[in-house]
């Protein structure tokens, strides 16, 4: 952690001019924000985790600290001497930015599920993370690792205290043995004054499956920073999301989906509107390996831009390294299609009952893809809410 | 007879170009008429001037059961009974058929219960049963998009059809299911518009009278004797017989009108 802390005084905070953080502001300095050595009180359980049909078990982690950590099928863990375990650090360079860096200098424990080889987790292990302490950063840290064919269920809520100004820097590992299976899902319902910077890396070995899913609902600023390297030979990777920001949110996904191993495939389908002032960033980089042989990959953002003043960037990036590949990728950005309009209230729909119709249906190809069942409903009533009340309103375009 | 239509004196331009030119046409509840003309004579701009689609210049009059439309929304038009169904039907990613018909359903007013009776009726009647809770339009052939266009008629009961293009770009067997499905749909409360390009479909559906469409207007009315003068001479012949002189200004053609062009079956 010294190292670490080395590495993090040496960075500087980023101003929005790297390219890693074009479109986005970092509104907190570090040396203003207080780390917390009592965690706050935990909050209600969410709507996202209560319409959950069953759970495997949970993890609570508030402001940093683990409190709760149980479960029947998998091997749960609480770890505090991170210096101790050298996969802590591991899957993201310490250097990568200096939030990457002080969460390795800062964060003092962790969470850690472990599936052991040929086990199968069928309904998800729950784990809340949640900031409630006005004023402070925390640094709340989850590693998985699933074992050779085995098969884990995963879902994580982040929330926050309502109206508390905080930084949130997590970050996620993600290890997958030889044959092993992962549905993770992160509904990310922070309160709009927290920031909430993710770094999440997913690590697949031969033969696994990694379905990854993202909720982005919450925070003034929430950026999920995710990394999947398909190592082993023929591992397959989705990554499937969803964002609706409003007021002046900023949902920023950043994405590098990396094939190494030969004959593997990867498929990122991102789906998001901004309204009001809000603005969303994508880039998503599939970069292709020299040895990466009969890879096939693809990406797709496509965006809905609601109001004047809202935003959406999308940034698709191929680098191809391997000449023995399928890959491609669709990004767009812009209002409801005016033809689809026009079909539905060709039928008799006037045009707000039309407009709803479209919003549930663009959001509802994603939600079909969520990979963990039974948040469908709650997840498509909620950004369903959020553009009615935005129509009701007169804020829609 | 009740008129179920009523253009009178329609004219209609996009983009500073005039295309229709003083239409008059009137369909009476309970039949079925035929439109027919060249490519680029306005049958799709009838269409869609009378459904009431963005972006054209339009003066005369169109009545439905007497009331004004053309002063109307998109919406307005279809409540009060007039519904189009479409060359080019688009798809609408996430948005099921059945949901979609419930919604506008209630907007009509018809109980949820009856909507819900309707639509499993109507579509086993149409043989659309199955794209129910697939997306609109996703993934249907040709043929199977003009069943489930004619399929939403059926449960939405509307006062005024206009049929636009139905028999375009469909093999013979589809054309013989889709001129099943408007013989089908004929009732006594219903004022049929079926527009075609080509006759072929004219073999397996007999409408109750012909008008033929040729720069802007309709240039004659008739039974099935022009159907036969169509098929024997083509629009040639009747331009010769009115004494009309061909245009040369053809719209932009869309890969689908090679097949309407084309006589496979003949």
């Amino acid at each position: 952690m010294e190292a670490a802390y080395q590495v993090f005084t040496s960075l500087e905070e980023p101003t929005g001019a790297e390219e890693d953080w074009r479109y986005v502001e970092l509104d907190h300095t570090f040396s203003e924000l207080q780390p917390v050595a009592v965690p706050g009180t935990e909050l209600e359980p969410g709507r996202f985790v209560a319409s959950l049909p069953e759970r495997s078990g949970r993890v609570l982690i508030v402001d940093g600290h683990v409190l709760e950590h149980d479960s029947a099928v998998a091997g749960v863990q609480r770890f505090s001497d991170l210096d101790d375990d050298p996969g802590f650090t591991g899957m993201v360079p310490t250097d990568h930015n200096k939030l990457a860096a002080a969460h390795a200098a800062f964060s003092t424990e962790g969470a850690r599920v472990e599936v052991k080889p040929n086990a199968v987790m069928e309904a998800p292990l729950v784990v809340e993370i949640q900031a409630t302490t006005a004023g402070t950063v925390s640094f709340p840290h989850l590693q998985v690792v699933v074992g050779e064919n085995a098969e884990a269920s995963v879902l994580v809520d982040y929330r926050s205290a309502d109206g508390a100004r905080l930084l949130l820097v997590p970050r996620v590992d993600l290890e997958l043995g030889n044959g092993g299976r992962l549905r993770f899902l992160s509904v990310q319902g922070l309160d709009h004054a927290a920031t909430n910077v993710v770094h999440q890396r997913a690590v697949l070995s031969r033969d696994s499956t990694s379905r990854i899913g993202e909720i982005g609902l919450g925070a003034k600023l929430g950026r999920l920073d995710l990394g999947v390297s398909l190592v082993g030979d023929g591992s397959s990777s989705e990554v499937v999301g969803l964002y609706f920001g409003e007021g002046d949110q900023t949902l920023d996904y950043r994405m590098v989906i990396d094939h190494q191993g030969r004959s593997t495939t990867s498929d990122v389908f991102l789906k998001g509107a901004v309204e009001d002032d809000a603005q969303s960033v994508f880039t998503g980089l599939l970069r292709i390996e020299k040895d990466a042989a009969r890879t096939s990959t693809f990406e797709t953002n496509r965006n809905l831009v609601l109001s004047e003043n809202a935003k959406a960037h999308s940034v698709p990036n191929l680098e191809i390294l391997c000449n023995d590949v399928i890959c491609g990728h669709a990004s767009s950005v812009g209002p409801l299609e005016s033809d689809h309009l026009y079909y539905l209230m060709s039928r008799g729909l006037n045009r707000e009952r039309a407009e709803r119709l479209l919003i549930r249906g663009f959001f509802q190809q994603v939600i079909d893809r969520l990979p963990i069942e039974g948040l469908g409903e709650v997840v498509s009533d909620e950004v369903f809410r959020r553009f009615v009340a935005a129509q009701e309103e007169g804020r829609v375009a | 007879m009740t008129t179920a239509l009523d253009v009178r004196g329609l004219s209609a331009g996009v983009d500073g170009k005039q295309i229709l030119e003083g239409l008059d046409l009137v369909v009476p509840l309970g039949q079925m008429h035929a439109l027919m003309g060249p490519n680029g004579s306005g049958k799709s701009t009838l269409c869609h001037v009378l459904t009431g689609k963005a972006g054209y210049v339009v003066s005369g009059e169109a009545l439905l059961e007497g009331k004004e439309l053309l002063s109307l929304e998109v919406d307005e038009r279809a409540r009060l009974g007039l519904l189009q169904s479409f060359q080019y039907p688009t798809e609408v990613p996430g948005v099921a058929l059945r949901e979609f018909l419930l919604e506008a359903a209630e907007e009509r007013g018809i109980s949820e219960a009856e909507a819900r009776d309707r639509i499993e009726r109507e579509a086993a009647r149409f043989d659309v049963t199955r794209f129910l809770d697939r997306a609109i339009n996703n993934d249907l052939s040709g043929g199977e998009m003009k069943r489930s266009e004619i399929f939403q008629m059926a449960v939405l009961r509307p006062r005024v059809a206009l049929l636009d293009e139905i028999d375009s770009g469909l093999d013979i067997d589809a054309v013989k299911q889709v001129a099943q499905a408007v013989e089908e749909m004929r009732s006594p409360d219903l004022g049929v518009l079926m527009i075609t390009h080509y006759n072929r479909i004219l073999r397996y559906v007999t409408p109750d009278r012909i008008h033929v469409m040729i720069g802007g207007r309709i240039v004659d009315s008739g039974g099935a004797e022009l159907a036969e003068e169509l098929e024997a001479g083509g629009y040639k012949a009747i331009r010769e017989r009115l004494g009309l002189v061909e245009t040369s200004s053809e719209p932009a053609r869309r890969p689908a009108d090679f097949f309407t062009d084309t006589p496979f079956d003949v």
